[in-house]
């Protein structure tokens, strides 16, 4: 009996395999979609463009204007889709680890609440005071501060039950709603960008919001593989991972701060965007299975891919906010895979 | 047992000293001590609530002891690294279900987790590790089938075999085999055995189940209110005294008749005492043996009546149920012919009684004097019922003289009984 030992190292191939078509996947999607938006620039034109930046051809016939549009709007665009998304999808997939439960995302313990508050009163107390940086950095405050208080109701004598962890997520974002509905009924003058925050959106993108972002996110995402698996084995009971050799609430705690951190790293910049934490490592899950050491880099990947589309779209349809097109294709998806696997444990 | 011999180095392997645990101010554990050799199998057993999972959760690191020291090999547990303490001790917890679909061979090889880094891909050797867990305990066949769809029991023998694949010298396992079915529960408890005969591990398991711990655990440990009530043999530990002073519970313990292990079961609890002070005053005195009469004290005790009983072997269950029953009974030495004292004391005790029942046993020249305290009790005008079920002749071993006296008995007045209904009968 050699074969169920050929094919695990087969597995380690089809990972391999795996991240090479994503990757691949993903290099198309951003050039294809650098070509989507109100001015069409064709894919050729920008491939040639790319080129040219790295020195490796002539670009002389294509006008300049194009350069602008492709490099400083849709290319910054489209790096922050993959940071934003790649954010997400790692902390989803880190909770829905951490709790065992296929429902959670990075919004639920209170991230989301968290950050909008900060948000909304930024852009209703004090708008572009300072600077056009206010709003993410007051959101950031907001999503971490969130964290911080659902993490210190939840934990008990130094331990954290995550059930109670939950709970308390739901009963303080329900809380922050409170605020949130109280500022945008009272208090505020800026309805429309208020809402646009909330479903998140890229229409601000920059560079200088890329170069900030990509350093707090790629560090949360290579710390929150290290504990790759950890996750694995906290599958099996908090207990039997004990006894395996994981230090349970030491990884528990790492784990919530950082996919705390990098979740609000993520909307700080681009309001709340929803689904992508939730949908993403499902499919994931589907396509390379439940081994977090290939779940964490692929659902990442396929985070970046959706977000990049889903923008393209939201491009096209006259910068909708990009949250009503995840929602819209998201919430529709995930019940035809809730159907789908009706019959596995997993979803019940 | 055979303890003495496990021993290496003239020292017990793990040794769990006055161990007390808490769960925040209640006290579940209380001066816990005991040892375990490689090579054995410890039982551990206890009515719920005793503190069996609390005790192998302070074993497995889980839960802190607040007093107390548990020893590997001599080394304090608690100074160990966390991936150092997996390597040594490995646990199958009471709940394994899993919800996510890895593969049989996924689950197992998370069992190298201690011996692997956090970035370290398994090796060929991790998998051969793996593969010989697997086929240690019967399991390599669903490598890879995926955990999810597995029944209970093979998701058990998986889970064990991931365990072993942490190469422990410690095997905790909380109640290996409750809900599985009988064939489980054997291939389980067998492959337990195998790992302490041939593996020379330390198995120390919760089992609920008393008979199959007292088929395959070296030792038992009953536990009853977070003490160690008694540690010892299964001889030692599991008698019906003690199992009604943890459990609550009426039990007969036998001697299997194949493997001659403990053998405990249950025994109804008494019917309602009808008119007990009436019933009460009459005595009913048995010659049994064999566990003859065993039904009969049962039912007349149920009654009310008073009830004694003579003479039977120690060991016997006739003994081992007027035991329970509080029933005076004239007992001799296992496998001794009836002395002059018994026979005397017997006779003092069927004298006392109102009436005088002959139950269905055979006769040896041991026995043979039960027959006279029979035939003294219609000398003295007793009523004598005497049972018949089994011709005399077939349970006559003294060349006929049995039969003879037997039958001499039925003519001289005793009267013939099929069963316990027509006992009561008579009585009235």
């Amino acid at each position: 009996m050699v074969k169920p030992k050929t094919a695990y190292f087969n597995k380690f191939i089809h990972w391999k395999m795996m991240m090479i078509y994503l990757v691949a996947i993903l290099c198309v999607s951003i050039v294809l979609t650098t070509a989507i938006g109100p001015v069409y620039v064709s894919p050729l034109d920008i491939i040639a463009l790319l080129g040219s930046k790295l020195h490796l051809c002539e670009t002389a016939s294509i006008p300049h204007k194009y350069e602008t549009i492709i490099f400083q709007i849709r290319l910054p665009r489209i790096f922050l889709g993959l940071l934003v998304g790649l954010a997400l999808a790692t902390a989803g997939t880190t909770l829905q680890g951490l709790f065992k439960n296929p429902m959670a995302d990075p919004y639920i313990i209170g991230i989301a609440s968290g950050a909008a508050v900060g948000a909304v009163m930024s852009i209703s107390l004090l708008p572009h005071f300072f600077s056009i940086y206010t709003t993410p950095f007051m959101a950031f405050l907001g999503a971490v501060f969130a964290t911080f208080l659902v993490y210190t109701i939840a934990q008990t004598g130094g331990r954290i039950a995550v059930d109670t962890l939950l709970l308390t997520g739901i009963a303080v974002s329900l809380f922050l709603s409170a605020v949130l509905s109280f500022m945008m009924y009272r208090v505020s003058h800026d309805l429309a960008g208020i809402f646009f925050w909330l479903m998140g959106g890229f229409w601000l993108a920059s560079w200088a919001q890329v170069e900030i972002a990509i350093l707090p996110i790629f560090v949360c995402f290579f710390l929150i593989y290290m504990f790759a698996k950890d996750l694995n084995a906290m599958l099996l009971g908090e207990e039997s991972a004990q006894t395996l050799g994981i230090n349970v609430e030491a990884a528990k705690k790492i784990l919530l701060i950082l996919s705390a951190f990098i979740t609000a790293a993520a909307v700080s910049f681009v309001g709340t965007i929803g689904f992508v934490g939730l949908i993403i490592p499902h499919i994931t899950r589907i396509l390379v299975g439940p081994d977090h050491r290939i779940l964490f880099p692929a659902s990442a990947l396929v985070g970046g891919i959706f977000l990049v589309w889903t923008d393209a779209l939201a491009r096209v349809l006259g910068e909708m906010p990009v949250g009503i097109i995840t929602a819209f294709f998201g919430a529709p998806f995930f019940i035809y895979l809730l159907k789908k696997r009706k019959g596995s444990k997993y979803y019940v | 047992m055979c303890s003495n011999s496990l021993k290496i180095n003239g020292k017990m392997s793990l040794e769990i000293k006055d161990v007390d645990a808490h769960y925040g101010s209640t006290k579940i554990l209380d001066s816990i001590n005991f040892s375990a050799s490689h090579g054995e199998l410890m039982g551990i057993i206890g009515p719920n609530g005793s503190g069996k999972t609390t005790l192998l959760r302070t074993i497995s690191r889980i839960l802190k002891p607040k007093v107390g020291t548990i020893l590997l090999e001599g080394r304090d547990v608690q100074g160990m690294k966390d991936k150092e303490f997996s390597r040594n001790f490995a646990a199958v917890p009471q709940d394994t279900t899993i919800n996510f679909d890895f593969s049989a061979l996924d689950i197992v090889l998370i069992g190298r987790n201690p011996h692997l880094g956090r970035l370290e891909l398994e090796t060929e050797k991790d998998i051969e590790i793996a593969r010989r867990s697997m086929e240690l305990t019967n399991c390599w066949r669903l490598a890879e089938r995926p955990i999810t769809e597995l029944s209970g029991g093979e998701r058990q023998l998986v889970i064990i075999a991931r365990a072993l694949t942490q190469e422990p010298k410690v095997l905790l396992l909380d109640e290996p085999t409750s809900h599985l079915d009988i064939k489980y529960q054997i291939e389980i408890m067998k492959l337990l055995k195998r790992l302490t005969t041939e593996e020379k591990l330390i198995v120390i398991a919760v089992i609920h189940d008393l008979n199959l711990a007292a088929r395959y655990c070296d030792r038992l440990v009953l536990l009853h209110e977070g003490k160690i009530i008694t540690l010892g043999t299964q001889t030692q530990v599991l008698t019906a005294e003690n199992i009604k002073n943890t459990f609550g519970a009426s039990v007969i313990v036998k001697k299997h008749v194949l493997t001659n292990q403990c053998y405990v079961s249950p025994v109804p609890s008494p019917l309602k005492h009808e008119n007990k002070n009436e019933a009460g005053r009459v005595t009913i005195h048995l010659i049994c043996g064999g566990g003859e009469g065993a039904s009969l004290m049962h039912v007349l005790a149920a009654k009310g009546y008073s009830v004694t009983a003579g003479v039977v072997n120690l060991l016997d269950t006739d003994y081992e149920v007027a035991k329970l029953l509080n029933i005076p009974v004239v007992a001799e030495a296992p496998f001794s012919p009836i002395t002059q004292e018994a026979f005397q004391a017997h006779l003092t005790l069927a004298d006392k009684a109102n009436m005088v029942v002959l139950c269905n046993i055979p006769f040896g020249s041991g026995n043979l004097k039960n027959l006279e305290v029979a035939e003294a009790a219609l000398k003295r005008k007793k009523a004598l019922l005497v049972f018949d079920t089994t011709n005399i002749e077939k349970r006559d071993f003294t060349n006929g003289e049995a039969a003879k006296r037997f039958i001499a008995l039925k003519t001289k007045g005793a009267l013939t009984v099929k069963n316990e209904e027509e006992v009561l009968k008579a009585i009235k």
